[in-house]
């Protein structure tokens, strides 16, 4: 098995550079995905690790082995593509065999492994098929099987759901996941999709802007982000963030005094970051509330939210049961969770851990 | 569609379709006339005698003994002139087809200065009249000893065929979408494997379409065929039935049995191709 190490990694597309020295470990075995907004680089380290793009600069390394300049067929990786790219004039099963094909697999040995796996898969009645004549959904399992069928190091995953419907979508993240756990292999996967990162992988990269912002499992990402892109970036509805001051050992939000420690550094001026999730309504005076009025009401299925403004154009949203009634204008009062609490400095944007 | 409306639509239809097809049907019916009938007027629609006599000339030799001393008939020469521009065409065809999907290939996929001006420059060439360019292209052939050579009439023919089919596959290379190419390569294929088993079958359509395009030009063309050449055996079709014309008159039934004969091999090519011809046509106008 294999893990992936990228080391001092560059690319520049003329003056737009759009990896910037990136340091990056993919242990063996773990679904890893790459989590960012469009134009953040992701899919351009995935095509560099694939072998479609050349590094500016820097190191590929599979194992103890170093790829970057090998071509992408000598890398023993297998890649599905947003579009799938299946080979529109070759039918399913040529589809599926077309690597070992190429690599001179007897015919034989060959249609057995395209069986295997297309029994798996079980889209055994659609290999006479044409791409043309298959739905998104079973392209996307012709896909996956092409990438499974030369049982390569390394699989990479360019938002293969992304094309699928909502429902699809769904079912074949858990299929998707199933398949990681059944084969092991080591899988690099690109989205924009907070949902499909957070629901299917060990470890995930998150990155703006050509820089790695954080490395962790979902739940640490989602509940201790290392700074103020990765706390607004990671969550829905997203993490309030309110301006706060730090004055003789107090931090107050809107004038109001919260029970949080900070380290006796801290800066004067803050960022307090607080999850929807982890801010209740109470009536106006309770203790440790902040008071404000309603701005807006809004119904999302079992849960409705609720954004309260605190000051002129200092509003937080809290998310509540859908039975809390609440109308436009009422005095109301918030209560951020303690134990939920994140601060940021803002000059750096970097998490400050009480 | 109301029935009315229909009828008018067909019959508006049909009128086209005759005026269309009118001169062909008249070459087919003068070619089976007798040659007393051809000039008879009122002339005859459909002939009342049909001779195939027209056809044994061209395609068997002349059934008519020629007088002393008068040469070879021009219709001894048919066989050589149709396979005259069976290999002109063909063979333009072939180099026109060859470097504009390589060109056209490269100008989508490789990254070079100049890149996206060429196919535009190319396009410009195909607008310039071949008129033009056809006595420059004379004395450069002429300073190359290719004149009255079927080869200087091929390169004559690449000159005009090329640009068109570079843009017409270029507009084609576009629509097709590079992953597949790329994950061919994350498959193990090489840059060749990936071009012949991927590219080209995907393209087939693009190929079919400026290929029937060439083929066309290159056998329909008078032009170059005129200044290129002039020793019977050499000259392509269009430029040999002109022989039936000696100054005085006109062998009409050979003339009209030669068109006929001619449209033959693009009319059997173009039921063949023609579903290729629409998706090639429909590629390049989409992406073009």
């Amino acid at each position: 098995m294999t893990d992936v190490v990228v080391q001092g990694l560059s690319k520049s597309f003329g003056s737009n550079q759009v990896l910037k020295a990136m340091d990056l470990r993919v242990p063996s075995r773990q679904f890893v995905t790459l989590l960012g907004p469009s134009g953040c680089g992701k899919t351009t380290l995935l095509r560099m690790i694939a072998g479609l793009e050349k590094a500016t600069a820097g190191e590929i390394r599979f194992g103890d082995r170093r790829v970057d300049t090998l071509p992408p067929g000598e890398r023993n990786i297998a890649m599905v593509f947003q579009s799938y790219a299946l080979y529109p004039t070759m039918d399913v099963a040529r589809n599926i065999g077309y690597g070992l094909e190429v690599r001179g697999t007897p015919k034989a040995e060959k249609q057995e492994k395209v069986g295997a796996v297309a029994k798996v898969l079980e889209i055994l009645h659609l290999l006479t098929r044409k791409p043309k004549q298959l739905s998104g959904g079973q392209r996307q399992r012709v896909a996956l099987g092409r990438a499974m069928v030369r049982r390569p190091d390394i699989f990479l995953m360019d938002e293969p759901l992304s094309n699928l419907d909502a429902k699809l979508r769904a079912t074949m993240r858990g299929e998707l996941r199933r398949f990681h756990l059944d084969l092991g292999t080591t899988t690099i996967y690109v989205t924009h999709d907070q949902l499909e990162a957070m629901t299917m992988s060990d470890l995930v990269v998150v990155m703006n802007e050509g820089v790695v912002q954080q490395i962790g499992t979902p739940e640490e990402v989602y509940g201790k982000p290392a700074n103020l892109f990765v706390a607004g970036f990671i969550g829905t509805p997203p993490m309030n963030l309110i301006p706060a001051q730090f004055r003789d050992g107090v931090l107050t939000v809107a004038g109001t005094p919260l029970p949080i420690a900070l380290p006796p550094g801290a800066p004067a001026d803050l960022v307090l970051g607080v999850r929807p999730q982890d801010v209740t309504i109470v009536e106006p005076g309770s203790p440790g509330s902040i008071p404000g009025k309603v701005w807006i009401v809004e119904l999302i299925g079992s849960e409705r939210l609720i954004e309260v403004e605190l000051a002129p154009k200092l509003r937080v949203t809290a998310e509540v049961r859908a039975t809390h009634r609440a109308a436009i204008d009422d005095a109301v009062a918030i209560r951020p969770d303690p134990a939920h609490l994140h601060v940021f400095d803002p000059a750096t944007g970097q998490a400050i851990n009480a | 569609m109301k029935p009315w409306v229909a009828a008018i639509l067909y019959a508006v239809l049909s009128a086209i379709t005759f005026v269309v097809c009118f001169p062909l049907l008249w070459a087919i019916s003068t070619s089976l006339k007798p040659k007393d009938e051809i000039f008879r007027w009122p002339p005859t629609l459909w002939p009342e005698n049909i001779t195939f006599e027209a056809y044994h000339e061209l395609l068997f030799g002349s059934s008519v003994a020629s007088a002393p001393g008068a040469g070879v008939a021009p219709s001894a020469y048919f066989l050589t002139w149709f396979g005259n521009s069976i290999i002109v065409s063909v063979g333009s065809t072939i180099i026109s087809i060859t470097v504009a999907t390589l060109a056209a290939y490269s100008l989508t996929r490789f990254r070079f200065w100049g890149q996206r001006a060429v196919p535009y420059i190319a396009i410009l060439g195909y607008m310039v009249p071949s008129v033009i360019f056809v006595f420059p292209m004379f004395l450069t052939m002429v300073s190359l000893d290719l004149t009255d050579t079927l080869f200087s009439l091929i390169l004559g023919y690449v000159c005009i065929t090329l640009p068109f089919c570079l843009w017409l596959m270029w507009a084609f290379f576009r629509g097709v979408p590079i992953e597949i190419e790329e994950a061919a390569l994350v498959d193990g294929a090489s840059r060749l494997q990936v071009f012949r088993q991927i590219v080209l079958p995907v393209a087939l359509p693009g190929i079919i379409a400026a290929s029937i395009f060439s083929l066309i030009v290159s056998w329909n063309d008078y032009l170059f065929g005129r200044v290129f050449m002039n020793t019977m055996e050499n000259l392509p079709l269009t430029v040999g039935v002109m022989h039936f014309f000696d100054g005085t008159h006109v062998d009409w039934a050979l003339m009209m049995a030669s068109s006929v004969l001619m449209t033959l091999p693009m009319a059997i090519l173009f039921g063949f191709m023609q579903r290729h011809l629409v998706a090639g046509f429909g590629a390049g106008a989409v992406k073009g």
